[in-house]
């Protein structure tokens, strides 16, 4: 054991037994710590989406299951709800994987200037809000788009392409696919080199070593990120809704209508058909992924090539030909859009204005007290944002360390650490507003929290899996017999998981508060809930706000949100990357 | 231990004691029995610091803090809104804070307070229409909503001057304030500038005008809902599915909400749009091209969405309350209500400038469903439009 790790750990542990009593302590520390975040979950998560899910089974205080039997024994919800939101769901999964894993290739497999840059930009996605993705969108592939004036201008026929089922699928793969991207190209650089070198020393062509070595170890990243997209698309509400017209509603409108409606034994019943669905799906994958996991040693990467290589053969110039039809289709995506955007924010019919920013400056300096301002918007998500990653991080790393050992029941450890990914953002925020805000009665005192601490615990809740998806699979096929040592030489559990687990998944750590953050900024439906009417707004919020009968003000703060993102990832990043070891 | 994972393992445990620290600072917990200070979520700044005086016993002197409770446009357009217009007319003249409280669920929020039992804050509620005081009236008797969410509203002075069509509480608890009209937007430049809209509905499933209406989905939407309801006026209740049905087939595009659908109407995806016959009011005021905001009333009619006001009934400062509905109702209110509400006004006799009516346009004829009509039907109709049209 030669690397500087292993050296550093055996003076440590050294230390530690010596420090007997701390020892003693610490043994009682892991377990304690799960009792913390059971505890945690059980109050920010499950107590409240109880609190709504009780109106599918009880009516006038009886339990009769009346409300979800009759939407589950109702054919139009059942059949073509159900069955519409679950092929919208698969297509949406099928181009967002297409999409993302070449991005995953370029960004795992080459190196270039500007790559850490641009992987942390892929999260930028997550955090546009929906109705600005439904107006880009128009403004690039509608009939008057950016994209039919590009046809025309060439002399190609123009395309109809909004509204529509297609419209739809390309919007759920701009969300989607940036984060199918980022799961695999994570897994594709903790491939082991030296099981690449073996099977081609051992004759394999370069295709079957890709086969047999790399493609398995992508598999599971590949699944994990597919049924991520699978799970929020199956839950899609804004972008059917704005681009596909409401032939092709989803069961999350057909939810949130019953609770505009106060219908609210109906949108429970929906909610928990939608749960249903989504957690079944989860546990099955959950299981593939348990009958993956095998250890794996040697944590010696695959080293990246030059993206403009020295030298040129007629394999490397098609690949790179490859790459820059896939820049196009990346543009055409991701960037037209978010270009039409800015674009919105500085023009009206045409002519160039910044009214747009004029107006956000004005908003700040003379609106009202009652009246959605910038600023504090910025700080409110900027502030709930880190309170996310002070909740999220710890919660989501105990999770991961508990999900990887070996115990009985970890199944179900497994599966209620990803529910809080399946249950919809009107459902949490809703429970959370019930549950929390509005107080439980225990002990003769009726306990309340303010709606800040209720948006930072629906903010942590959504995020805190993406902390245990992201730092799992590393603590997995983590080199067992480090930690073996360690707790052979005395080391307890907690000190392990500290001083040596932790660290050699740092990498991990640091991509799940760069989700966690992502979340907690683009997050609207459940913030709004517990924000209205209260000072705690944010930035996606005030973008709703400024919406009206131009789009200006609208676009121009949707670009400071964009701007802020993009700069705290980055910030997040680089951050992080002093702790790379 | 300078080291990384020392590093790493403060700021580990660090994260931990801070999120209990914040945890704390934003409870509270107090007797069950004081039911009194179950507090209210803060909600602007000026609230915060006129709390203290509002938690006073209503006394027989006039309280000096009145909540309005409103939607968020009111007071929070990006373009006119009519909310801090009001507050420092009120203001002005009496001596009282006029604080606003603008939840995204507008009513729903207090409704959803009622059942749960927990107190607000809120006087009066401005901008309520029929068929969310049907929603009030349904939800009584839920969980903890016992009595009577709004007071019925008393002798108003200056209001017998409300326009007789518009009263739609037949309690007399809402009063109309203003009222807007749905119709198509349309747009001339279109089709080589020879685009014209049809006079009627039957004229709109002709294949001519194949693809080139955009309206909003009736559940989701109050401009969608207010249009399927103008298409049960004119086909009845069992005629407007099949109508609804030619229109589909005549490649209607219903979107989720007005502004998703306004935007893709500027981005010029269909000549046609259902929204507000008042939309040149804010055109001619950009300066945008008039004929891209052409209005059409459908068989010279349009569906009539008065808007009202109603004060809570456990108010504690109904005296002021009344006072301020009176004061919405004056003339030179009115006027300057209807237009930066971009509306018209609920009394007939509102000074407004003379061009205000060359770009308000008013139907020939309005068209509404009563009260009673739309308690009896609007779920039923709302749940059969999204059966058959998602079925599609």
């Amino acid at each position: 054991m030669d690397r500087p790790v292993g050296a550093a750990l055996r003076r440590r542990v050294n230390g530690v037994r010596t420090a007997s009593p701390t020892a003693v302590a610490e043994r009682f520390a892991l377990p304690l710590l799960a009792a913390v975040t059971a505890l945690l979950l059980a109050l920010l998560f499950y107590y409240p989406i109880a609190t709504v899910f009780v109106d599918a089974v009880v009516e006038d205080g009886r339990l009769t299951f009346g409300p979800l039997v009759e939407v589950a024994t109702d054919e139009f919800y059942l059949g073509r709800v159900l069955g519409f939101t679950a092929y919208q769901a698969l297509l949406s999964t099928l181009l967002s994987v297409l999409l993302g894993l070449p991005g995953a290739w370029v960004l795992a497999r080459f190196e270039f200037r500007g790559r850490d840059t641009l992987r942390s930009v892929t999260m930028v996605p997550f955090v546009v809000p929906s109705v600005l993705v439904a107006a880009a969108f128009y403004a690039t592939f509608g009939a008057n788009g950016t994209l039919n004036a590009a046809l025309s201008a060439i002399g190609l026929p123009r395309v109809d392409l909004l509204p529509s089922l297609g419209a739809i699928l390309v919007a759920h793969a701009f969300y989607n696919a940036p984060l199918v991207t980022r799961v695999v190209a994570a897994a594709w650089e903790s491939v082991d080199a030296g099981a690449v070198e073996t099977a081609r020393s051992l004759g394999a062509s370069r295709r079957r070593a890709f086969r047999d070595v790399v493609l398995p170890q992508l598999l599971p990243a590949i699944l994990t990120g597919a049924t991520l997209t699978f799970v929020f698309t199956f839950a899609t509400f804004a972008i059917p809704l704005a681009l596909g017209g409401s032939q092709y509603a989803t069961i999350e409108v057909f939810i949130y209508s019953a609770r505009q409606q106060l219908e609210y034994g109906r949108a429970a019943s929906l909610a928990v058909l939608e749960t249903g669905v989504s957690l079944s799906l989860m546990a099955l994958y959950l299981r593939y992924e348990r009958a993956q996991a095998a250890e794996r040693r040697g944590i010696r990467t695959l080293v990246r090539r030059p993206l403009w290589p020295d030298s040129w053969t007629r394999g490397r110039a098609l690949r790179r030909l490859a790459i820059a039809g896939y820049a196009v289709v990346v543009a055409l995506v991701f960037v037209a859009p978010l270009a039409s955007m800015l674009y919105a924010s500085v023009s009206v019919d045409g002519r160039f204005t910044l009214d747009a920013y004029r107006f956000l400056v004005e908003r700040q300096a003379t609106g009202a007290a009652f009246q959605v301002k910038p600023l504090p918007a910025i700080v409110n998500s900027l502030v709930f944002g880190a309170a996310t990653l002070l909740l999220a991080v710890p919660l989501g790393v105990v999770m991961g360390v508990l999900t990887t050992r070996r115990f009985r029941g970890r199944w179900l450890v497994d599966a209620l650490s990803m529910a809080p990914l399946v249950v919809s953002g009107i459902v949490v925020g809703l429970g959370l507003l019930r549950g929390l805000v509005f107080g439980f009665e225990a002990f003769g005192y009726r306990f309340t929290v303010t709606g800040a601490v209720a948006i930072v615990a629906a903010h942590a809740v959504a995020a805190y899996p993406f902390v245990v998806r992201t730092v799992a699979p590393p603590l997995d096929s983590l080199d067992r017999a480090l930690v073996d040592s360690a707790r052979a030489l005395g080391a307890s559990r907690a000190r392990a998981v500290l001083d040596v687990e932790l660290p050699l998944v740092w990498p991990g750590v640091v991509a799940g508060a760069a989700f966690a953050f992502a979340i907690s900024i683009g997050e609207f439906d459940a913030t709004v809930i517990l924000a209205e009417g209260g000072g705690t707004y944010t930035m996606p919020v005030a973008v709703e706000r400024f919406i009206g009968r131009r789009l200006g003000p609208a676009t121009a703060m949707g670009t400071v949100l964009l701007a802020v993102t993009a700069a705290s990832f980055v910030v997040i990043e680089r951050v992080g990357g002093e702790f790379r070891g | 231990m300078t080291d990384e994972t020392g590093r790493s393992r403060r700021r580990f445990l660090g994260a931990v004691g801070a999120v209990g620290v914040a945890g704390l600072a934003g409870c509270s917990a107090q007797p069950v029995a004081d039911e009194a200070t179950s507090e209210p979520p803060a909600t602007t700044d000026d609230q915060v610091t006129t709390e203290g005086t509002t938690t006073g016993e209503p006394t027989e002197s006039m309280a000096d803090t009145l909540v309005v409770a409103t939607y968020p446009p009111f007071v929070n357009a990006p373009s006119t809104s009519p909310g801090a217009w009001l507050k420092r007319e009120f203001e002005s003249e009496y001596d009282a804070t006029l604080v606003y409280q603008t939840p995204d669920s507008e009513l729903n929020y207090y409704i959803e307070r009622a059942v749960q039992g927990v107190d607000f804050e809120a006087d009066v509620y401005v901008g309520l229409d029929t068929g969310q005081l049907i929603d009030v009236d349904s939800q009584r008797g839920e969980g903890q909503f016992t009595g009577s969410l709004f007071a019925e509203a008393s002798d108003l002075a200056g209001g017998d001057a409300i326009k007789d069509g518009l009263r739609f509480d037949p309690e007399g608890r809402a009063v109309p304030f203003d009222t807007g009209y749905i119709s198509l937007v349309w747009n001339a430049t279109m089709d080589g500038g020879e685009f014209v809209a049809p006079e009627t509905f039957e004229d709109l499933t002709a294949a001519e005008f194949e693809g080139d209406l955009i309206a909003q989905n009736p559940t989701t939407s109050t401009t969608g809902e207010a249009f399927m309801l103008h298409t049960i006026d004119a086909f009845g209740e069992d005629g407007y599915l099949d109508y609804w049905e030619r229109l589909q087939d005549n490649g209607v595009t219903v979107l989720g909400n007005w502004s998703d659908s306004y935007s893709a109407y500027l981005n010029e995806e269909a000549p046609m749009v259902v929204s507000y016959s008042t939309d040149q009011v804010f055109a001619s005021a950009e300066g945008q091209d008039l004929d891209k905001h052409q209005i059409r009333f459908l068989n010279d009619q349009g569906y009539a969405n008065p808007e009202g006001m109603a004060r809570f009934a456990d108010s504690d400062a109904p005296r002021l309350a009344e006072r301020f509905m009176e004061f919405m109702l004056r003339p030179e209110i009115q006027a300057g209500i209807a237009q930066r509400n971009v509306a018209f006004p609920a009394i007939a006799d509102a000074p407004l400038p003379e061009d205000y009516a060359q770009y308000a346009k008013e139907p020939p004829e309005s068209v509404t469903f009563t009260y009673d009509e739309l308690e009896a039907n609007l779920g039923t109709w709302t749940d059969q439009w999204a059966r058959r049209f998602a079925g599609g």
